[in-house]
């Protein structure tokens, strides 16, 4: 449909073969000489004081190489959100004070695993228990305890990128207590809004806590070597030049001193980018002890300790006309970010940033707060903010609708935005796609014929059937360090190029989706495109594969690249042929001119003539590319002013439920996605990367939920805590929408995250459609099915 | 006290001085240097360090390696033979079954065993045989389809 010969073709992973035959080196399998093994000393309380740490008998225990406490290292603090407004809270060892269960307190590095677990018992702590909260609700009352008595008054991340110094404390704006970011956004007149609407309606949501559930556990392993003063680090990341950042300024390493090196990354949906304790203490061990040390996570810690979604209680007030049309919503979200900031102040943005771009509200108010608690941190996961928040609109939009007596379909439909729609902060919609996913997915589950809410009766009998829709949308990269994508394109002898990027293969199969675009750009095949990337210091630097933005930003930066690599070709094959480069064409690795054909060099002819006649110059492309230029845009956290992204994918998903009104038990049948990912750059990843969004989002819908009792997680295992596995699979419809977005390249953009978030509000409007009652809360449990029934046949009576 | 195992891993025999409190995960990945087979959870509830073990799937980090002893060992390293790829691996890679790659190991060799006994299976019975092998990447639907296409021989 596009003439293109690479991109868009379903073509094989260039990983693949390293994959399957287990060549494939991840961090954990990285083995060094003389080695040490390290492991961490964790708080059993959820909030305490820690009075004395003795650490003499564990540094006796032969093997044993050092201990480290939080005394040793009480000036580092970093953070993922390390702003002049939110500065870094985060120490790698506890200093005075624990705040969750799971805490970091010591760490040991000892000649094997064994000896330092044994050490870690002879570590001897006192504590003093401290009252601890363990709701957002609990922790802003005004007699809550404090879980940080104080800001970090030192110089944030962002003023070193160039952020205004901080002019007040946030917390003066607010007499809650443990609020640890506030989003506060508003347009139109929402109560003129309301007074206008012909129906207004209030309804209260809650999302659970989830794991990401990376197949690999977080590991690193750190090399210092004493002479060169070089630090070279293997990590479970995604993001290797971010880490690079924080990791030197919390070592107070130059940053050239600081080599992140490749290895694959075996899962991260967004629990992979935040800075961890155990990556500083690796490093910092080797470098005071002169060997490679190496921490890996068990299972248990990796749970706990490496980040949660965050649990949101989603307040909606939504006005319509009586034909659907949305009139004013006032948004509410309250966010539990645990006992550190975690990413608390970016989901409770992105809980708008990705709802405003969905519906044209024309009168709307919202208000997040992220809150301190006792509980694990909560970070980033797949789609941050978009599975909770999208999740809680399209549920009340379906309430909505049954209460009007309207198609839900037609009401999406009716309220959705548009190619060419400027959104209240000024991001441009240059392509929007949700309408035509919005038909597709109807169609794709034959709505019109499986939705209960259009039959006179609801059929009685144990398993019920029902069908829902949702929508969702997603940045395609967004303004974080280092805010642009480099890359570089060598070209050899035989034809054939080299792409050096610093994109980190996590599995999204960013490798093979930039040769691919390589390839396309200049002229030759993917099995020309040899990929070097995830190295700090081979490859140029990258904005990371989080936020989404690998397609497009990376994806440019490549594009740019393999441009001017070719440029330079056809500048030196013009010389040769004695023409202009304007006369020139290129097919099959040939440069020809356009009018004689016959006058041709083969591109091997045209690189290894470079270096010939140019006194050895060969043909090295670069490209670089940043989101948006306009640096004095970066969006604001606290008032979700300045530009997010300059592209948005969208996505439609609908969900066939068949609900066992005996056990309770809830079935996916069929799941049917259309994502607006603009061009899809490679159709077999593209489907795989919504099949796995499509899996986890059913997960999150109806089994998984981390388990806390007082701070203590309950179900740190595969066992207990409810993943889909593979007879869970539905059957399912992988489709995209027929979109070009003119700022990525070749028309792509995000495609990795969306479709998490459109699964949850699908299913729970399913189960709906089933059984006629609806469930406020996630996941959509057996019990909470059962009670429901029952709560619905007392009402009858 | 350690003691000394043999077993035969890939076909070749392996003389390995273990604990007895060692897992055959253990020795796979630290003593032999095979790295392929996956430690994800190690606790037996994720199949991504399943090998074959005379035949048969297990999750190596519940095996202690002197129950292994004079038993054959069959890891992801031992599919391919001589640098051709076993028509399960190369079906893994057309049909897209492979994202981040960590459980692949496991799942391959949970593929091989049941297609050893079973050449031509339901896809529900393909969905039974891989139901103790958690992968978070795919979904599990390209994983199913590669696996079929195997026992439908199709040319892959």
């Amino acid at each position: 449909m596009t003439g293109y010969s690479v991109v868009g073709k379903g073509l094989p992973r260039i990983d693949g073969p390293e994959k399957v035959t287990g060549k494939a080196i991840f961090t954990v399998d990285v083995d060094l000489p003389g080695m040490l093994y390290g492991k961490i000393l964790r708080s059993p309380h959820p909030h305490a004081k820690i009075l004395n740490i003795n650490t003499e008998a564990a540094e006796r225990l032969p093997g044993v190489k050092a201990v480290l406490t939080g005394h040793d290292v009480a000036d580092v603090r970093y953070a993922f959100v390390d702003t002049p407004r939110y500065p870094a809270d985060e120490q790698p060892l506890a200093v005075d004070k624990v705040r969750y269960i799971g805490d970091e307190v010591a760490v040991v590095a000892a000649v094997s695993e064994a000896i330092a677990e044994e050490a870690l018992s002879l570590i001897k702590v006192e504590y003093e228990i401290l009252p601890a909260v363990f709701t957002p609700e609990e922790a802003i009352r005004p007699d809550a305890p404090l879980l940080h008595e104080s800001q970090f008054t030192g110089t944030s991340a962002w003023e070193e990128w160039g952020a205004a110094k901080r002019v007040k404390d946030y917390r003066s704006e607010s007499s809650l207590n443990n609020l640890s970011g506030r989003t506060f956004v508003a347009f139109g007149d929402v109560e003129q809004g309301f007074r206008e609407a012909d129906h207004v309606r209030e309804d209260k949501f809650q999302t659970a806590a989830t794991a990401h559930c990376a197949m690999e556990p977080h590991g690193a392993v750190a090399s210092y070597e004493p002479v060169t003063g070089k630090l070279h680090l293997w990590l479970s990341t995604m993001g290797i030049f971010l880490k690079r950042y924080n990791l030197s300024r919390a070592l107070k390493l130059p940053i050239s001193r600081v080599r992140v090196r490749h290895s694959y990354v075996g899962g991260a949906f967004g629990g992979k980018i935040d800075v961890f304790p155990y990556e500083f203490c690796a490093a910092y061990l080797s470098m005071k002890l002169g060997r490679p040390v190496k921490i890996e996570l068990d299972r248990e810690e990796v749970f706990t300790t490496t980040r949660q979604r965050h649990p949101i209680t989603i307040h909606i007030k939504t006005g319509v006309k009586k034909d659907g049309t949305i009139v004013a919503q006032d948004v509410k979200v309250i966010a539990d970010n645990g006992g550190y900031r975690g990413s608390g102040p970016i989901v409770v943005f992105l809980c708008h940033g990705f709802s405003f771009p969905v519906y044209k509200v024309p009168n709307y108010r919202y208000e997040g707060l992220a809150v301190y608690t006792n509980n694990p941190i909560r970070g980033p996961q797949r789609g941050h903010g978009a599975p909770q928040i999208r999740y809680a609109i399209d549920s009340q939009l379906d309430l909505i609708a049954r209460d009007l007596g309207l198609d839900p379909v037609a009401v999406l439909l009716k309220n959705i935005r548009h190619k060419g729609d400027v959104l209240p902060n000024g991001d441009r919609l240059n392509s929007c796609g949700l309408q035509e996913c919005i038909e597709g997915t109807a169609a794709g589950i034959n709505w019109s014929s499986k939705r209960w809410q259009f039959a006179a009766a609801q059929p009685l009998g144990r398993f019920r059937r029902g069908v829902g829709i949702s929508l969702c949308a997603m940045f395609s990269g967004a303004m974080y360090y280092p805010f642009a994508s480099a890359a570089m394109v060598k070209l050899h002898d035989d034809g054939s190029a080299t792409l050096y990027t610093g994109t980190q293969e996590m599995g999204q199969g960013s490798y093979t989706t930039l040769a691919q675009v390589l390839a396309e750009e200049l002229g030759i095949g993917l099995e020309d495109v040899r990929v070097v990337a995830g190295d700090t210091e081979l490859t140029p630097v990258d904005l990371g594969s989080f936020l989404s933005g690998g397609a497009l930003v990376t994806g440019n930066a490549v594009k740019l690249a393999a441009a001017d690599a070719r440029r330079q070709l056809l500048e030196c094959a013009a010389e040769i042929l004695g023409v202009g480069m304007e006369q020139l064409a290129t097919r099959g690795k040939k440069v020809f001119v356009r009018e004689d054909p016959q006058r041709s060099i083969s591109f091997a002819q045209a690189i290894q003539a470079s270096v010939f006649k140019r006194n050895g110059n060969p043909i090295i492309g670069t490209g670089s590319y940043k989101g948006y230029p306009e640096t004095n845009r970066y969006p604001s956290l606290a008032k979700g002013k300045g530009l997010f992204t300059s592209a948005y994918g969208f996505a439609a998903q609908a969900a066939e439920v068949e609900v066992d009104t005996v056990t309770g038990r809830v079935r996916l049948l069929n799941a049917v996605t259309y994502h607006d990912c603009g061009f899809p750059l490679n159709k077999t990843i593209v489907e795989g990367q919504v099949q796995g969004c499509v899996s986890m989002g059913a997960g999150q819908a109806l089994s998984e939920e981390i388990v806390l009792e007082k701070g203590q997680l309950f179900n740190p295992s595969f066992l207990t805590y409810r993943l889909p596995l593979a007879p869970d699979t539905p059957e399912s419809l992988d489709k995209t929408a027929n979109t070009l977005e003119p700022n990525g390249p070749f028309g792509a953009k995000e495609v990795g995250e969306g479709s998490v978030a459109g699964m949850l509000g699908a299913v729970a409007n399913a189960v709906h459609d089933a059984i006629g009652v609806r469930i406020n809360s996630l996941p959509i449990t057996p019990e909470k099915v059962l009670r429901a029934l029952e709560q619905k046949q007392k009402a009858v009576r | 006290m350690k003691r000394i195992i043999t077993l035969v891993v890939n076909g070749e025999q392996r003389e390995v001085a273990v604990e007895p409190d060692l897992t055959l995960l253990e020795v796979l990945r630290e003593d032999l240097g095979l790295t392929g087979t996956k430690k994800a959870c190690n606790q037996g509830e994720c199949g991504a360090c399943t090998v074959l073990l005379d035949g048969k799937p297990v999750s190596s980090c519940l095996v202690l390696a002197v129950r292994a002893h004079g038993k054959a060992v069959v890891t992801v390293e031992g599919l391919a033979e001589n640098g051709r790829l076993h028509p399960l691996q190369e079906a893994f890679v057309t049909y897209g079954a492979v994202q981040c790659g960590f459980c692949t190991p496991g799942v391959l060799l949970v593929a091989k065993a049941l297609l050893d006994t079973n050449p031509h299976p339901t896809a529900q019975e393909i969905e039974q045989a891989i139901a103790g092998n958690i992968c978070r990447c795919t979904g599990y639907v390209k994983i199913i389809e590669a696996i079929t296409a195997v026992a439908q021989n199709q040319n892959i």
